[in-house]
């Protein structure tokens, strides 16, 4: 037997304090991919919020520390395609003239991957079974389409689900309105902005939108229970990994 | 003029309008469709897009030889050319040469330079009358507002308001119409281009090698305010100025494309200098103003990819935050993403103090901009600017610095998380957070946020190693 | 004022401190633009009848209106059917000798009276000339470019070729033969590039118009409506050899 695919899970702050379940499904779904998955300890955010509002200096540091604690990993796995993006992007510039950390930073942006590509483009993952059944529709998220140029690994994976219909959202390419501080600078503007994600996620007459980024969902699923609507938000690997693995 | 800091509040008064809401989604909606269909059957559009933006970078990196020569040919064409470093000079300088030719009347085509330096007050307080001929501009002007998008500036405006406004000014009742209106725009103003002594424009672009300053236009006014005055004057920013011939088509293949999706605007004008002998029109006298007003601090600068702007407005339409406000909420004279850009160039990081946040980084406007500026780039680094320029408030910034020690440290991060957790046992409700207090009442006011969860997924990680 | 030296100093002064974003160059143009003028209309020699059918149905997308006709015998003909449609008794025109031909006699006898642009652009001349062209329903041109690509007629305004003619009559007709066709705006940047190098012809005419169908706007509502300050139609009339 040759030797399993090692990965780090990198679970991104949102996901570890706020959705759990989230990285529950990926470790499970990983493992039943043959993949040997670790979580290395002393993870806290990848320094996107900070970077994004300004805060360089902030974000480097948080970015120093990250970097070591994944020095031995083979591949680095995150479920969000902005921390990703942080990563991938932003950290070689960000720490790359650091002489203790600057060459790690460029070796983790080359090993990490967003869970989707993952699966699709190191894994060769087309086709899952799944036990999760029911007509979806997938979402966008910016840093993914936009800052990774990803929009078919998703949609692969979740067109290859036996049981899942797969509709496609209208405007789905287009901003939830999270933006991260955006969301509480702005509101009123923000909320605006995902009043028509919504309408449009309800005119697909799926029950669930699926999205690869923690803050895309919280946004989504804070205006759809504020509403009260019955469509769920879910994160790509719950479906994935079939019933609700908490 | 720092009227940023309330972007909040008229962004709030834009949400409320049901009409501008309306107006904004149709409008924009449209725009996307035409520019993509555009696109689509457009091949090539992919990389002349990529050599439009070499060919900006490349001007840059030689633009004082470039406009050397652009000023050298305008004049062996028989021009003039101004060298404005301010809005003051160019204002001045416009103001001057009416007073010297005795100028009671400029007609003008739409031009974001002009608006930028707020001539038409300007020349109002000299006794000058400018007339305002692209028909947006002209409603907006009759209506005494701003132009609320770069290429379409009434979009907020209803028929129904312009056949009212009109029907007042011109003192004839006409119906809502805009067939009807149109034709009543251009009776009226077909009789102040034959009136005026001045006809004042922007530029699109300025052909270095051959002095030629190009306009795009679609109505014909640009024709017309370049024809028929006996005066021209084109007011152009430093860096609208390109080196050949060959290089302007490769932006006329995409300018229209991305503005409105035409393949080409109805005209482009190619002004060479004034009136040459056996001409019948054309102006006597060509004046072209080369304006810098802060454009070539961002030379060297963070914001030098705003240089390469072309004022499509493709970002104006795709941007989620443009398209629930509208150009006005932002308070400036070129609004949208690019907009925020422009105003700190222009004005200065102060005046982007709120205006920096205002975007949620989506990257749409980059993905559409035909010279693929990177403005969410750009806009981090401008919200960087701020920090380290202290123009953020002390409390944004303590509170940052904060939460940078905590996300730096696990141990700390651990206790923000127990603390939160029992901070938030009040406020739970069937799973979820419908009511809190402090910044994070900003979310809850109109979005639920879940709870924390019992365990962190570190904490349960033991159960599944 | 700034004075130039100090304003260019200025702009030394940053664009030497600015390290570029990328390595980057303009466009490459022709080395010999007047051989490659040429050249191109050596290929369009071969190529005009796939450029004209392209340039009709660019055209009429643009809502041109397109016409041919076998000799130059028959433009007059066109060009009275469009006057009567209109119940026009004036017309402006380019010179003859810029335009290609002189509608004079064909037209005047049918009642048709036609301003014909002056070429020596003495004052009364050109203040009467300018008169009729705002009067004048229609207005008659030749062009010097026809691109297929966009449906686009260039002309280059110069003496006894006016620039009014083809913007102040409501209708706008122009008037082109196979020599004008091109395919590309890369061409059309090869023929202004040629146009530049010649140092004679570089100081005639002081604007090219670039013409793409009748004037549009659509700042009311988004409602596209014709004739806004331009023509409310543009009619090109091909003339093939027979």
């Amino acid at each position: 037997m040759k030797n399993p695919v090692r990965a780090s899970l990198l679970v991104t702050c949102l996901v570890d304090l706020f959705y759990p379940e989230i990285g529950v499904a990926i470790v499970k779904l990983l493992r039943r991919l043959g993949v040997a998955v670790d979580f290395p300890p002393g993870q806290t955010c990848c320094g996107l919020p900070l970077f994004n509002s300004g805060y360089h200096e902030e974000a480097a540091r948080v970015a120093r520390r990250m970097i070591p604690i994944f020095s031995g990993s083979e591949h680095v796995v995150v479920p969000s395609g902005s921390c990703a993006w942080m990563i991938k992007k932003e950290y070689p510039g960000l720490v790359g003239d650091d002489p203790a950390v600057g060459s790690q930073a460029r070796t983790m942006a080359e090993r990490t991957h967003e869970l989707s590509q993952f699966l699709v483009k190191v894994l060769g993952v087309t086709r899952l079974e799944t036990d999760f059944r029911g007509r979806v529709t997938y979402h966008d998220s910016c840093h993914l389409l936009r800052g990774l140029g990803e929009s078919q690994s998703p949609r692969t994976l979740l067109g290859g689900l036996p049981g899942v219909e797969l509709v496609e959202l209208p405007g789905a390419d287009e901003c939830c309105g999270f933006g991260g501080s955006f969301s509480v600078r702005f509101p009123e503007v923000s909320t605006s902005i995902l009043d028509k994600k919504i309408a449009n996620i309800e005119k697909t007459g799926a029950g669930c939108v699926v999205a690869c980024d923690a803050g895309c969902l919280m946004q989504m699923s804070g205006g759809l229970s504020r509403k009260g609507s019955p469509v769920k938000s879910l994160h790509l690997a719950q479906i994935l990994s079939g019933s609700d693995p908490s | 003029m720092t009227a940023s800091p309330r972007f909040g509040e008229r962004a709030a008064v834009a949400l409320k309008d049901a009409f501008l809401q309306e107006a904004l989604e149709i409008a924009t909606t449209k725009f996307i469709g035409l520019r993509k269909d555009s696109f689509a059957g457009f091949p090539e559009g992919e990389g002349l897009r990529d050599q439009a933006r070499a060919i900006k970078e490349a001007t840059l990196q030689k633009l004082d030889h470039y406009l050397e020569q652009v000023a050298d040919n305008v004049e062996r064409l028989g021009g003039h050319v101004h060298w404005a470093a301010t809005a003051e000079e160019a204002r001045e300088t416009i103001l001057g040469l009416c007073r010297d030719r005795g100028v009671k009347m400029a007609v003008k085509s739409k031009s974001m330079a002009t608006e930028e330096i707020e001539l038409n007050e300007a020349l109002e307080r000299a006794g000058v009358t400018p007339i305002e001929t692209d028909l947006g501009e002209y409603i907006i002007q009759l209506a005494h507002e701003k132009p609320s998008h770069i290429i379409a500036p009434a979009i907020h405006k209803t028929k129904g308001q312009v056949a009212d406004l009109f029907s007042r000014e011109l003192n004839e009742r006409f119906a809502a119409d805009p067939e009807v209106l149109t034709a009543a725009a251009r009776k009226e103003l077909r009789q102040k281009f034959l009136q005026a002594d001045m006809g004042i424009t922007g530029a699109n672009f300025a052909v270095a090698d051959t002095g030629t300053v190009v306009l795009v236009t679609n109505e014909g006014n640009g024709r017309m305010v370049t024809s028929l005055p006996r005066i021209h004057v084109a007011v152009m920013g430093i860096e609208k100025v390109i080196p050949s011939m060959t290089d302007l088509m490769v932006f006329l293949a995409i300018l229209a494309r991305s503005a409105t999706g035409q393949k080409l605007s109805v005209y482009t004008t190619l002004v060479r200098g004034p009136r040459r002998s056996g001409e019948v029109d054309g102006p006597e006298e060509f004046h072209l103003i080369l304006m810098d007003n802060g454009r070539s601090r961002q030379i060297a600068g963070a914001l030098r990819e705003a240089l390469y702007c072309l004022r499509c407005g493709a970002c104006l339409n795709v941007c989620p935050v443009y398209r629930q406000i509208g150009g006005h909420a932002y308070g400036e004279t070129y609004p949208g993403p690019i907009g925020i850009l422009l105003t700190a160039m222009l004005k200065g990081d102060r005046a982007v103090k709120d205006l920096a946040h205002a975007s949620s980084l989506c990257g749409a406007c980059q993905e559409v901009c035909p010279v693929g500026i990177d403005i969410p780039r750009m806009l981090i680094a401008l919200r960087h600017r701020l920090d380290r320029e202290r123009i953020a408030p002390l409390g944004e910034r303590l509170m940052f610095r904060i939460f940078g020690r905590v996300l730096a440290s696990p141990a700390l991060f651990r206790l923000g998380a127990a603390l939160g957790r029992l901070a938030q046992r009040p406020f739970v409700r069937d799973g979820r957070l419908r009511s809190l207090p402090l910044l994070f009442g900003r979310w809850t006011r109109s979005r639920d946020l879940p709870p924390l969860a019992r365990r962190t997924f570190s904490e349960r990680w033991k159960d599944l190693a | 004022m700034a004075t130039r030296g100090e304003f260019l100093e200025k702009i030394r002064r940053e664009v030497r401190r600015a390290p570029g974003l990328f390595a980057a160059s303009p466009a490459a143009r022709p080395d010999r633009p007047t051989e490659a003028a040429a050249a191109a209309r050596r290929q369009m020699a071969e190529r005009w009848p796939e450029a004209l059918e392209r340039f009709r149905q660019e055209f009429e997308r643009v809502n041109g209106i397109f016409h041919r006709v076998a000799g130059l015998d028959e433009v007059a003909g066109v060009i009275r059917d469009i006057a009567r449609e209109k119940g026009a008794r004036e017309l402006v025109a380019w010179a003859p000798g810029e335009l290609g031909l002189d509608l004079r006699p064909s037209l005047e006898p049918q009642g048709v009276s036609i301003a014909v642009a002056p070429t020596d652009g003495r004052d009364d001349a050109r203040r009467r000339h300018r008169e009729a062209a705002a009067r004048a329903p229609i207005g008659v041109t030749g062009a010097d470019f026809a691109l297929a690509e966009t449906g686009t007629l260039i002309l280059i305004s110069g003496a006894g070729r006016p620039r009014s003619t083809s913007l102040l009559p409501e209708t706008h007709v122009a008037v082109f033969d196979r020599e004008r066709l091109l395919e590309t705006l890369e061409q059309v940047g090869v023929m202004l590039e040629a146009l530049h190098a010649d140092a004679e012809r570089s100081m005639s005419g002081g604007v090219i118009s670039f013409i793409t169908g009748p004037s549009r706007t659509a700042d009311i509502e988004l409602t596209l409506t014709r004739g806004v300050h331009g023509p409310k139609e543009v009619h090109a009339i091909f003339v093939g050899t027979r």
